[in-house]
């Protein structure tokens, strides 16, 4: 058995002090509960994040963006294998227990898998944009994560994140080159995909949040948000595209970008199971669950494998 | 002249014209991190095979990758070429990056400086042999939860000990 703590002072001021949680520790059930609910969240956005991309494989321009699109596949899907693994550890749910909830619409996962990716232009944004503000709330979760076991998954997860990024960057500079057809894609995509991204950081952190104090994220919602507009903003319409902030204001002095006010309602739709590819998206998810079956029984049935034999 | 250029005693011919220009091109693409592990140099993954420098100035580099599948051999070659073209004798000639059908990469090709990272970094082992893999974390041995984790050179365990989450990378 791991250490105890004589009351949640003495736990704070041990988080407080850089202290990193094992998943054997006796931790206070408040503390427990919050990491798990951040994990099994942060899974289930892998799983229909990698669903999503694994639509894209038949129909990706060009080999070699198929290969990669079908690594990528294989990544998100072995990303929220290893979250599934360390969140069920801790002994909240089991990991059937969290995909039968994340089926019957009871768990959360990232609001722009709510919305459906209807042109490559879309997926060139989702890989480029969203997986962006993505990896950038991953590595505010990183940089100071209390919860061993996450921290040093998340190191390797941020890692492959940073080369999707690249091949997301190099997607966009394509299509951004490209003819006026491609041109016209992108800028629908942007329009459709700008805000979702914007609200994927959510609300402004409040003061108590205990995500924030007990050092699971280390960065309020608004910094990392506003970081990624001044990022995002310039970048593009350098490309010579359109934000489609009509109150976007650019400071030249400080040469600083800031985004209008944001409507918070679309994401509270998504939250509540109610965005617009909300309901196709975990059928499809169950689905898909259902098919392969037979997979998981054959596995569960086979006799035990000798270490090594199928290396 | 053929010199034992990539130190591993491997015994492979490299033809060269220029001692120094090959050892500085080799640490060059020594500065070339894997896209997918930061930190670890392409060389310490054991992805370079050959670096030939012709009488014309012209190099060739040859690399293996993990697997033929991988997605990220455009990007690694993209990188390589910028290093080396960067390199003090080699600008303004041809820099020929292939990747090679032979031979296969293997987990032996990984030099005990990247296998040092991996465990301590990115708590990664690597399958050597058929043994119970090591926990990159406590030493205690680990049981295969999957044959294939986020690519398809790694594998999935459990620390029996510790009940960490361990990748492990294998041929």
């Amino acid at each position: 058995m791991g250490r105890t703590w004589e009351s949640m002072d003495a736990f704070e001021a041990f988080l407080d002090d850089g202290g990193i949680v094992e998943v054997d520790d006796d931790m206070p059930d408040a503390y427990r509960r919050a990491v798990f609910a951040f994990i099994e969240m942060h899974a289930n956005s892998e799983l229909m994040g990698g669903l999503t991309e694994r639509d894209w494989i038949p129909r990706t321009p060009g080999l070699r963006h198929k290969m990669a699109v079908l690594a990528k596949t294989q990544d998100e899907i072995g990303h929220g294998h290893l979250l599934y693994m360390v969140a069920a550890d801790m002994g909240c749910k089991t990991r059937r227990e969290m995909i039968e909830d994340l089926f019957a619409g009871k768990s959360k996962f990232h609001n722009v898998f709510h919305y459906r990716a209807k042109t490559w232009g879309d997926q060139v944004a989702i890989s480029f944009l969203v997986d962006a503000a993505a990896l950038a709330s991953q590595q505010a979760v990183f940089k100071n994560c209390s919860y061993g076991p996450y921290r040093r998954i998340l190191k390797r997860i941020i890692s492959e994140e940073g080369f999707h990024m690249r091949m997301g960057e190099e997607r966009m500079m394509l299509i951004a080159e490209g003819t006026d057809l491609q041109r016209t894609m992108f800028q629908q995509s942007l329009d459709d995909w700008w805000w979702p991204a914007l609200q994927l950081f959510g609300p402004d952190s409040k003061p108590d949040d205990v995500l924030l104090r007990w050092h699971i994220k280390s960065e309020r919602n608004e910094v990392l948000r506003a970081r990624w507009v001044q990022k995002f903003a310039p970048l593009l319409i350098s490309y010579g595209f359109t934000i489609p902030d009509p109150d976007l204001v650019h400071d030249p002095g400080a040469d600083t970008w800031t985004a209008g006010p944001i409507d918070w309602e679309p994401l509270k739709r998504t939250l509540a199971m109610d965005g617009p590819d909300s309901t196709r998206r975990i059928a499809d998810a169950a689905a898909n669950w259902a098919d392969t079956r037979w997979v998981r029984e054959a596995m569960d049935t086979a006799p035990e494998r000798t270490a090594g034999a199928i290396a | 002249m053929n010199v034992d250029l990539l130190g591993d005693g491997s015994g492979h011919a490299h033809t060269l014209h220029d001692r120094t220009l090959g050892d500085r091109i080799r640490a060059a693409m020594a500065t070339v991190d894997d896209p997918e592990y930061p930190g670890i140099s392409i060389v310490d993954l054991g992805l370079l095979e050959s670096i030939d420098v012709r009488p014309d100035g012209d190099v060739a580099i040859g690399l293996v990758p993990t697997f033929s599948g991988c997605p990220a051999l455009t990007m690694i070659a993209d990188d390589v070429r910028a290093a080396v073209a960067a390199v003090d004798g080699v600008a303004g000639s041809r820099v020929d990056v292939r990747w090679l059908t032979g031979p296969a990469w293997t987990v032996e090709r990984l030099t005990a400086e990247a296998r040092r990272t991996m465990a301590t970094e990115f708590t990664v082992a690597v399958r050597i042999g058929h043994g119970p893999v090591p926990c990159p974390r406590c030493g205690g041995d680990t049981v295969e939860e999957s044959m294939f984790g986020p690519s398809r050179c790694r594998a999935v365990h459990v620390c029996r000990s510790c009940t960490e989450v361990v990748e492990v990378m294998r041929a």
